[in-house]
């Protein structure tokens, strides 16, 4: 039973009933008419997602057989270490992500697309190609730069500094 | 015949073919672009076509209109992001070729798809407009209603095995689309005082996140390519050909665009995805639909193709844009003096004329760009993800933020971004919270008037015909993925 609730699947759908429950009761106070329809949206949403719940709680054996028929010393210590790699690199997108937006917000979106692909080829790269990818980097950001902010006349300057 | 016949000639005048090249370019690029859709590219070339002779500037426009939901489908195809909610059906089984190294194939495919699909609609559209028309009239908000949810129950073939997630997802979708000002009282739901959202969750950047971010995360995540072969194999002209193996899928997917054009607001999304769903159900093989299979592709893009005529009929005939596009289209009409409505076939015959042949012939250009420079785009696949990934990220989040030039809007994007790319791992699919979105808006303010109209009595959703009949569809619908298997034990059981 425990074992079920350190599954994603089963954690997204308890976050979907805190969420659907949440959009149910903060209607309440609304007109009759602004509520009627996201409260029958969200009964029903609920109703879908304790159906699939019940399902996944009840279909414990079944699971906990293919596991154990997948029972492969070698694919499971690869898979680890494929999985971590995997999240290693997740992480390190999100952090390139967060700080480029951060650095659009503080001078122009010009500044994000410049911080994304030199944050992309300099940390995902090989470095034997390092050279090549920043000249990528410029070439991407000036294309950007002439086709949005020279022709099409969108504000890739404007940012909280300036 | 003669009107035809005279707008044939005057569509192939120099300038005219000018036009139609030049608007067939700009809209697949504009469509490429996700964000930047058929609407913002019409509303930038206003200024420029003003001067223009109307039958002219129409034609630039229609092409582009036209031609942005094909550049549309080439993202969907190649980097799994729709250019538009349009083309939401494409990815389901363009991207899994292309990862097969057969994104020659789907570009083959898409291209004809866009001829043909395009081409039997507006035949159909130049032959029958008129009765299409009446037909639209017989919806009323319960059959809106209703085709809505049917729509929505798609979701049931879309994510096969996973049905109660895509209706979660659906639903997710449906109350997303609450947000903002409530288009029958003018009350204020969910926005906490957020501003931006006032208006509603922004369409575009939520697909942006949805599908642009979450794909650019996915793969952040391996070192390789899209293509994970790192190869390409297959021709364009293979895509062709497979096409033409299929002519009642083809036949199927062009009468559901058609049908489902004609209905205002109901727009080619629900097209793509009902003819995929369409095509699945009549299939010897429905478990390869979402695995890419060219079936697939081919009766969603087929479909949306000759969904785009039918959605010109209500915006011409009768005033009813079908989509957001549709409505710019219809604002452009009025200010060159083409006033829509019944009478417009009688008064501007010859500029409405010239526009329908001229959407025929951008339905030739948009196969002969594909085969000639469209094909080459299968080789983006090949690009490694470290230079692919920012190339992704950067043009979906320019369109998003040069919507309305407002960084927050980038910061929608990521939201939809996370909420996307951790439903993809926990199984579900963002499709139907899409749909959801794009939908709900048409769900809430039909199910409102149609209560409105019988005075608080839920009968007015089963009486008239059309009604009766899209229920039936939406319970098949449901049902569809259980009874397969039921069916099959009872008529095989004895064995």
């Amino acid at each position: 039973m425990k074992e079920k609730f350190k599954l994603l699947d089963v954690q997204l759908k308890l976050a979907l009933l805190i969420i659907f429950g949440f959009f149910f009761f903060y209607a309440i106070p609304f007109p009759e008419k602004s509520r009627s329809f996201p409260q029958l949206i969200s009964v029903v949403s609920i109703i879908f997602v304790l159906i699939s719940l019940f399902f996944d709680f009840t279909k414990q054996e079944i699971v906990h057989g293919e596991i154990i028929d997948v029972d492969d010393a070698e694919v499971k210590i690869l898979d680890d270490e494929t999985k971590r790699a995997r999240k290693r690199r997740f992480y390190k997108a999100w952090g390139i992500i967060i700080v480029s937006s951060a650095v659009g917000f503080l001078g122009g979106f010009l500044f994000s697309s410049l911080f994304f692909f030199l944050g992309f080829t300099i940390f995902f790269g090989e470095k034997k190609d390092l050279v090549k990818n920043i000249c990528i980097a410029l070439g991407m950001t000036a294309l950007i730069y002439v086709t949005f902010e020279i022709i099409m006349g969108v504000p890739l300057l404007e940012g909280i500094l300036w | 015949m003669d009107m035809v016949l005279q707008a044939i000639e005057f569509v192939f005048q120099w300038q005219n073919m000018a036009a139609l090249v030049g608007g067939s370019v700009y809209g697949i690029i504009i469509g490429v672009l996700p964000g930047l859709g058929p609407s913002a590219g019409m509303a930038l070339m206003i200024p420029i076509v003003l001067k223009w002779n109307p039958a002219t500037a129409l034609i630039f426009m229609g092409s582009l209109y036209k031609c942005s939901n094909y550049g549309g489908s080439l993202t969907a195809i190649l980097v799994n992001t729709p250019g538009d909610a349009s083309n939401a059906a494409t990815i389901l089984d363009g991207y899994p070729m292309c990862e097969q190294g057969r994104g020659n194939v789907a570009m083959g495919i898409s291209a004809t798809s866009a001829m043909v699909g395009g081409t039997i609609g507006m035949v159909v559209l130049i032959c029958m407009a008129p009765w299409l028309a009446d037909f639209a009239l017989k919806f009323g908000p319960a059959e809106y209603f209703l085709t809505a949810i049917l729509a929505l129950s798609i979701i049931a073939a879309v994510v096969q095995g996973a049905t109660l997630k895509g209706l979660a997802a659906a639903g997710l979708g449906l109350l997303l689309s609450t947000v903002g000002f409530d288009v029958i009282t003018g009350h204020l739901r969910y926005t906490f005082g957020w501003m931006i959202i006032e208006d509603g969750i922004p369409l575009i950047q939520g697909l942006v996140g949805l599908f642009a971010v979450t794909q650019a995360l996915v793969l952040a995540e391996s070192a390789s390519s899209i293509s994970r072969l790192s190869k390409l194999s297959g021709s364009f002209w293979e895509g062709v050909i497979i096409y033409f193996k299929h002519p009642m899928a083809i036949i199927r997917a062009s009468l559901i665009g058609l049908v489902i054009g004609v209905l205002p607001a109901v727009g080619q999304s629900s097209a793509g995805l009902l003819a995929w769903a369409e095509a699945k159900r009549e299939s010897k093989h429905p478990e390869t639909f979402g695995q890419g299979d060219p079936e697939g592709l081919l009766a969603s893009e087929t479909s949306t193709n000759a969904c785009m005529p039918g959605d010109l009929v209500c915006t011409i005939a009768l005033g009813i844009p079908g989509s957001v596009g549709a409505a710019i289209f219809l604002g452009i009409m009025i200010i060159f003096g083409v006033i829509p409505g019944p009478l417009v076939f009688a008064e501007k015959a010859d500029v409405v004329y010239s526009l329908f042949v001229s959407l025929v012939v951008t339905s030739f250009v948009i196969f002969i760009f594909g085969a000639t420079v469209a094909k080459h785009f299968a080789v983006f696949t090949l690009i490694r993800n470290e230079i692919i990934v920012p190339c992704i990220l950067v043009v979906s989040l320019l369109g998003s933020f040069a919507i309305r030039n407002m960084m927050p809007d980038i910061m929608i994007s990521l939201a939809f971004g996370i909420v996307g790319y951790l439903m993809l791992k926990g199984g579900f699919t963002p499709i139907p919270l899409l749909l959801g979105l794009v939908l709900g808006e048409m769900v809430e303010t039909n199910y409102h008037r149609a209560l409105m109209i019988s005075g608080g009595s839920y009968s007015i959703f089963f009486q008239s015909t059309i009604s009766k009949v899209l229920i039936f569809l939406t319970i098949l619908s449901f049902a569809g993925p259980y009874m397969g298997p039921f069916w099959k034990t009872l008529t095989q059981g004895e064995k």
